[in-house]
């Protein structure tokens, strides 16, 4: 076990709402007075009733009783919808504002990248830029003129490096910023939603460095997200945050899953009765769509074993028409597992036109999925997308192998792998 | 066990702050921000203008050329028995150098929440980097005025009697320099919690100059008025400066007191202030 570096004890952040800060100098006078002249308690420091959205009164706890502690080497996401603390937890750890209660402390040199581009400022020349933000950030002189090189390369914008920031495209500017934050060699370093920026090649870059940083120099990455893919890939552990409050924290991959299924509640099906309430267009109105698990007790879990047939109905509501469904599965953090067309039919009338598909067993990973369906035309024109309709959550099943780890890959299908001992050599 | 728990952490992060706050040594690690920051500043003032680090020049002369028309032509204030162009310009430098100092350090939340509120390190880095850019300013402005001051000697007949006070020199500035970081400093703080009380700074400050002898000699003034002059704590300074330079100024040793315990007390109370506050602000500014 490796030591801890970052320890978070009932760390609890208030804000007041309504007027900005703390509010008028009378209210001020008046708390100074109870808290000091007649030795009332500080009304912050009493055990506070905080409900659900984490509103007590008029204070919001953007905190609230969060602990947990980070190991060496290890790469926290840390995610939740907005508003429910991320930002706020990050901004403590970095030192940027007080808790309210509660502690951080930890061991090391910390640097945070909150926002691409800290210290930035638009007169000056790239170059100039490169060693005030590297600066701001808390790198030395020689890290700087050791780096720079580097930086520039990574940027790619060797030809500009002596012009005003101010004449950069925005996109120059950002792969600026981010060439210096990705050269900062802190041992904790505290990443904010930087990643959402630039181009995709760009962002490929910049996530293949995080990854570097993470894995080869072994260093602590403490990382906000709102994209679940890159939680997965980095992260080894995440903390799910909600209204302030500890909702989960875990191995990255299972907190994910987690999140992201309570996100979107599944829906194993969805039918509409009539025509005129039914999703769709003109062309299509989607009657129904449904999972149905092969299962042999229903109240059983649905695991990577169990077939799911996908059983759909539509309207047709056009005549002399060749339509076809396909059908996609995606797993939760966006990647398209597979996709499937149905034959073709000739509709020469309106109606009702039903199909399905069985997804065998031993054949997905665990994870959450959803299906969508796209209605063609001639196999070609798109009659109707109908996104995300049906979602299930495959859960694992090991049977008798000792092994816990997460099994990797997008699909687990059970092709027989043939192992044998070729030849015994007896002495060696 | 026991091992673990006694282990020691480089660093807490609590609701407790000091009034002792940021360590030297930490302010001394950060020395490359504070020497960009000041070398930012002049690069960004003057860039894309004609006359460039001429302006540093220029901005005084403009002063000194609209002052010595207003009140000396036209109010017609008495300047004693020294050349009125070196004593307006003696007083406008000083009054500028504490000036331009208090009113940088006086916004340092304000001007920089962007960044405050995105990264930490020690906020008292940027106050220190402003007052070294004004030391600077100031220093080539005192170099202006020791050319005219030669000039004068050289041409105009001018001949001041120097003594020992010439020392004292460094001391006014550095006075004046502690005095304005330290109303600035609890200004910034003060200012960034009541809003409102900024619009009185500047107010004060415009009336502060006309209490002050940057324009006037104190001994031209009525008796009766000249108590509120005397209350003044910058006054013994800026009859020091003039004292010191031009070989003409009324300072005594109990009104030099008090101003350099006025601004030694000032800084330090403002410092503490500094510190202890200055974490929490970000919050509300």
């Amino acid at each position: 076990m490796s030591e801890i570096i970052i320890d978070v004890q009932n760390l609890s952040k208030m804000y007041r709402l309504g007027t900005i800060g703390t509010g008028s100098f009378r209210q001020d006078l008046q708390r100074w007075v109870s808290t000091n002249i007649l030795k009332k308690e500080e009304p912050f420091f009493q055990g506070h009733g905080v409900n659900a959205d984490g509103m007590d009164g008029n204070d919001l706890w953007a905190l609230n009783n969060v602990s947990f502690d980070v190991k060496k080497g290890e790469v926290l996401g840390i995610i939740g919808n907005n508003g429910s603390g991320k930002s706020t937890l990050l901004k403590i750890i970095s030192r940027i504002v007080r808790p309210t209660q509660g502690f951080v402390r930890g061991n090391g040199k910390v640097s945070s990248l909150l926002e691409v581009g800290t210290g930035f400022h638009n007169e000056l020349t790239g170059r100039e830029n490169i060693f005030i933000s590297g600066y701001t950030l808390g790198m030395s002189r020689d890290e700087i003129r050791r780096k720079f090189d580097e930086i520039v390369a990574f940027s790619g914008i060797e030809k500009f490096i002596d012009t005003p920031v101010k004449r950069y495209s925005s996109g120059m500017y950002v792969r600026l910023a981010f060439s210096v934050a990705a050269h900062l060699e802190p041992d904790i370093l505290i990443v904010d939603e930087v990643l959402a920026v630039g181009d995709n090649d760009f962002q490929k870059k910049c996530l293949g460095k995080m990854n570097e940083i993470a894995q080869t120099d072994g260093r602590t990455i403490l990382f906000v997200s709102h994209s679940m893919q890159a939680v997965n890939t980095l992260c080894t552990k995440a903390l799910w945050l909600q209204n302030g409050n500890v909702k989960e924290w875990g191995t990255a991959n299972d907190i994910v899953n987690k999140y992201v299924a309570s996100v979107q509640k599944h829906r194993l099906q969805q039918e509409w009765d009539t025509i005129e309430n039914a999703p769709g267009n003109d062309n299509i109105r989607v009657k129904s769509v449904e999972i149905v698990p092969h299962l042999n007790n229903p109240n059983d879990m649905i695991d990577i074993r169990t077939a799911l047939t996908f059983k759909f109905q539509f309207w047709n509501l056009q005549e002399h028409v060749n339509i076809s469904a396909r059908i996609l599965l995606f797993s939760y953090t966006g990647e398209c597992v597979f996709n499937v067309l149905s034959p073709i039919v000739n509709c020469f009338k309106p109606g009702i036109l039903e199909g399905e598909c069985t997804i065998p067993g031993n054949f997905l990973n665990d994870g959450s999925y959803y299906i969508s369906m796209n209605f063609l035309k001639d196999s070609a024109t798109h009659l109707l997308d109908f996104n995300e309709c049906v979602s299930f959550d495959m859960e694992d099943y090991r049977g008798d192998l000792q092994w816990f780890g997460k099994w990797w890959g997008a699909v687990r299908p059970q092709f027989p792998v043939h192992l044998e001992q070729k030849e015994m050599v007896l002495d060696v | 066990m026991v091992a673990e728990e006694k282990k020691k952490w480089e660093w807490e992060i609590s609701n407790q702050s000091s009034y002792w706050g940021t360590h030297f040594t930490e302010i001394w690690a950060y020395r490359h921000l504070l020497s960009s920051l000041v070398r930012r500043d002049f690069l960004v003032n003057y860039q894309q203008t004609i006359l460039g680090p001429a302006w540093m020049l220029l901005q005084p002369v403009l002063t000194l050329v609209t002052y010595a028309l207003i009140f000396g032509r036209l109010v017609g204030l008495s300047t004693g028995s020294l050349p009125p162009l070196l004593f307006y310009f003696s007083g406008i430098i000083l009054w500028n150098f504490f000036n331009d100092s208090f009113g940088g350090t006086n916004n340092v939340f304000r001007d920089n929440t962007q960044v405050f509120n995105k990264v930490y390190f020690p906020r008292l880095v940027v106050p220190i980097a402003i007052m070294c850019t004004r030391f600077i300013r100031f220093g080539i402005s005192l170099f202006l005025l020791l050319l005219m001051i030669g000039y004068y000697m050289a041409f105009k007949d001018f001949s001041p009697n120097f003594s020992s006070w010439l020392l004292a020199l460094p001391v006014v500035v550095l006075a004046v320099g502690a005095m304005s970081l330290g109303l600035g400093l609890a200004f910034s703080v003060i200012t960034a919690k009541y809003r409102d009380i900024s619009g009185f700074v500047s107010l004060g400050t415009r009336l502060l100059m006309f209490a002050t002898p940057v324009i006037y000699p104190v001994l031209s003034l009525p008796e009766d008025v000249r108590w509120i002059v005397h209350l003044n704590p910058l006054t013994p300074l800026f009859e020091l400066f003039r004292l010191s330079l031009l070989g003409e100024g009324v300072v005594s040793y109990d009104m030099l007191f008090y101003s350099l315990a006025f601004s030694f007390l000032v800084l330090v109370v403002s410092l503490l202030l500094f510190n202890k506050k200055g974490d929490s602000l970000i919050d509300i500014v």
